[in-house]
């Protein structure tokens, strides 16, 4: 069933119930009159462990990418030893195709920085660094303006409404990124803010057990923690009435794909832009009743249904029900839901260009600590330009499946989820489209002399 | 076969008198460094000061930030070559970053790069020779809702075409 109010774009114009047009800042004031950080004035009033258990009892699971159960990262924390935590809000948002966070940070920050503050008195953390990325400018400059406006109003700083943890007032800061998808991955993301190039950490220790400057950290991201005020607000139970449920007769521990979420839609339709909906939707429903469907004469071939790295589903499987949940990787053969920002392949798109281009963005992007990842990537698109120009053979497909699916921190040769990512979107558009691959390959002319045995 | 040499081997860095962590500069780093509890953290707001301020970052400035971080100037340097944002050379007075990741590509940003190539006769990673343009690939810059895009120095410009893309550059002084 449609969403019938929106709740994470409450404030921010959005089909069908406004306009993007309308879009605009949201200052302190009008944010207060429209609700705005009541959710926090009852959380202060609460003890930390209540607000942990109601975030938990609604099984808000992380916008990042992942689906990490939020309340639950929130409890692995050790008990409090004076010394400082921190708070890490991942606004690196740099997967391909993905673009739903920076309209949060534009026109509502502070939906976002409601949720960081319970979080910080939930979690007793102290300071927390918000991790943009280095192009997000303008966006950058309204959230500044948002954190002054949370300083001048007791949010953070001395005489703080959290009062102070451990032994501080709480403060936020934004850290600046500078051009680097690795920094997204949480441990590259900690490198980067003490200073250091991003290479991801070997885990364990958790992030939660030591995270930034080797103190426990939690790491979420911008939609999750902007959820935390609505969930705390009008409880779990409401949250737990959207989205979509656990499958009929599974036991409670089967995690969920309760509440709504923001989707991009980006590519060749009539109206790309994100909005919010339930989880649970379908990727045609969301194309033809919130994108407008394609644009003229585009016949749709495939879609990324969740940034780059979630790999690639069909029109077929479109049309076959595939919907946007967290299990749409174990039921459509692709890594998971990742960022809901669906991105639209047009027929006339060679997939095989599709998967040149997202090599290249992996191969560029590896950080290159692992050997798996940094060669193999670049290999992926070596090969890839090279069957691209019609100088491929078919024994390159041989070679790009079984590279593509022997790599990554799953198969255990790489240490972050990077190759992972690499690994299922070439994989699954190199599977569900080999036709067009061997289109474009030389079949061998002589005969090979195998060795058998 | 005659030798091409280059002069790799003595390589020296350029110094000049005055500072390039100038007073300015280094009220901003000052600022950075009370915000976390390590020195060395507040590299990157430190180089990205150093940038703001001139556009780009000599190594002479990565040695005064060594100094200022308390780290070693090689410290400095591994992280600002890690990120593509950091430029170790001097760049033209507009940086034209144009995307290339899959949103864009879809929508034809090959094309709209090589309309860009075509009016500054420059290919990415160069400059004009006037010094007025740097032309750079980036990969996704969310902004994809209104791909193909690209970045004007720190400005976003959308729904770009081979055909409206010339007319953008035009109106830069
Ligand atoms: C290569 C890579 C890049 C990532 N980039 C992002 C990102 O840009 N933004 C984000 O929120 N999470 C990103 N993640 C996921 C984070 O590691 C982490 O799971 C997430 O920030 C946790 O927040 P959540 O539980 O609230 O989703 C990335 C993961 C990997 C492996
Ligand atoms: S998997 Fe790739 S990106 Fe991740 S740590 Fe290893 S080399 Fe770096
Ligand atoms: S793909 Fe170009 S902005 Fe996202």
């Amino acid at each position: 069933m449609p969403l019938d109010q929106p709740i994470l774009f409450k404030r921010i114009p959005t089909p069908p119930w406004g306009n993007f047009a309308d879009r605009q800042f949201v200052g302190y004031d009008q944010f207060v009159k429209t609700g705005g950080y009541e959710a926090l004035d009852q959380c202060v009033a609460m003890t930390p462990k209540d607000v942990v258990d109601q975030v938990k009892a609604a099984e808000l699971r992380g916008r990042g990418g992942a689906g990490f159960p939020a309340g639950m990262k929130w409890s692995f924390l050790p008990p409090e030893d004076g010394g400082r935590r921190y708070l890490a809000i991942n606004a690196d948002e740099s997967e391909p195709a993905t673009f739903k966070d920076q309209i949060l940070i534009n026109f509502d920050p502070h939906s976002v920085i409601e949720g960081i503050a319970i979080c910080m008195h939930a979690c007793r953390l102290d300071t927390a660094y918000f991790y943009i990325r280095g192009e997000y400018h303008h966006h950058r400059e309204a959230f500044q303006r948002a954190i002054d406006e949370a300083y001048a109003q007791k949010v953070f700083g001395e005489g703080s409404r959290l009062g102070q943890i451990n032994g501080r007032w709480p403060d936020l800061f934004i850290h600046r990124g500078a051009g680097a998808y690795i920094c997204g991955e949480e441990t590259g993301l900690l490198e980067s803010l003490e200073g250091k190039r991003g290479w991801p950490r070997i885990k364990p220790p958790f992030p939660a057990v030591a995270g930034a400057f080797g103190r426990p950290t939690i790491i979420n991201n911008v939609e999750t923690l902007a959820y935390v005020g609505p969930i705390m607000t009008h409880g779990a139970e409401w949250f737990k009435g959207m989205g979509k449920g656990r499958p009929e007769g599974a036991p409670p521990q089967v995690p969920a794909s309760f509440g709504t979420k923001l989707m991009g839609i980006s590519g060749p339709v009539k109206r790309p832009g994100v909005y919010e909906e339930n989880l649970g939707v379908t990727v045609i429903d969301v194309i033809d009743r919130l994108g407008l469907g394609p644009r003229e004469g585009v016949k749709i071939k495939a879609y990324f249904h969740g940034g780059i790295s979630m790999g690639v589903i069909t029109q077929e499987e479109a049309h076959a029900g595939a919907a946007l949940d967290f299990d749409i990787g174990k039921k459509w053969n692709n890594l998971g839901l990742g960022t809901a920002c669906i991105t639209v392949i047009p027929e006339s798109f060679s997939m095989v260009s599709a998967a040149r281009n997202v090599a290249r963005f992996f191969s560029h992007e590896s950080c290159g600590q692992c050997t798996h990842c940094r060669e193999g990537t670049n290999w992926l698109y070596k090969m890839l330009t090279r069957i691209e120009a019609g100088d491929g053979t078919t024994r390159d497909l041989d070679m790009l499946l079984e590279l593509s699916s022997s790599m990554g921190s799953m198969p255990g040769n790489n240490i972050c989820g990077l190759s992972d990512g690499a690994n299922w979107a070439i994989r699954t558009i190199a599977n569900k489209f080999f036709h067009e691959f061997e289109a474009v390959v030389s079949k061998p002319t002589s005969v090979s002399l195998a060795v058998v045995g | 076969m005659a030798w091409i040499t280059k002069n790799s081997g003595g390589m020296k860095i350029e110094r000049r008198e005055s500072p390039w962590v100038d007073p300015e500069v280094r009220s901003e780093i000052e600022a950075a460094l009370s915000r976390y509890p390590t020195k060395r953290a507040a590299t990157m707001p430190a180089l990205h000061a150093v940038q703001d301020k001139h556009g780009w970052i000599p190594y002479q400035a990565i040695e005064e930030i060594a100094a200022i971080v308390e780290t070693s100037p090689a410290e400095v340097m591994d992280t600002a070559t890690f990120y593509e944002e950091y430029f170790l050379q001097p760049r033209g007075k507009y940086t034209v970053w144009v995307c290339q990741s899959i949103s864009c590509e879809i929508m034809d940003s090959d094309g709209v790069m090589h309309a860009v190539e075509e009016k500054l006769g420059i290919g990415p990673g160069e400059t004009t020779e006037d010094g007025k343009f740097t032309l750079m690939h980036v990969e996704c810059i969310g902004a994809c809702g209104g791909a193909p895009c690209g970045l004007v120095n720190h400005k976003l410009v959308e729904n770009l075409t081979p055909g409206n893309v010339g007319g953008i550059l035009d109106g830069l002084e």
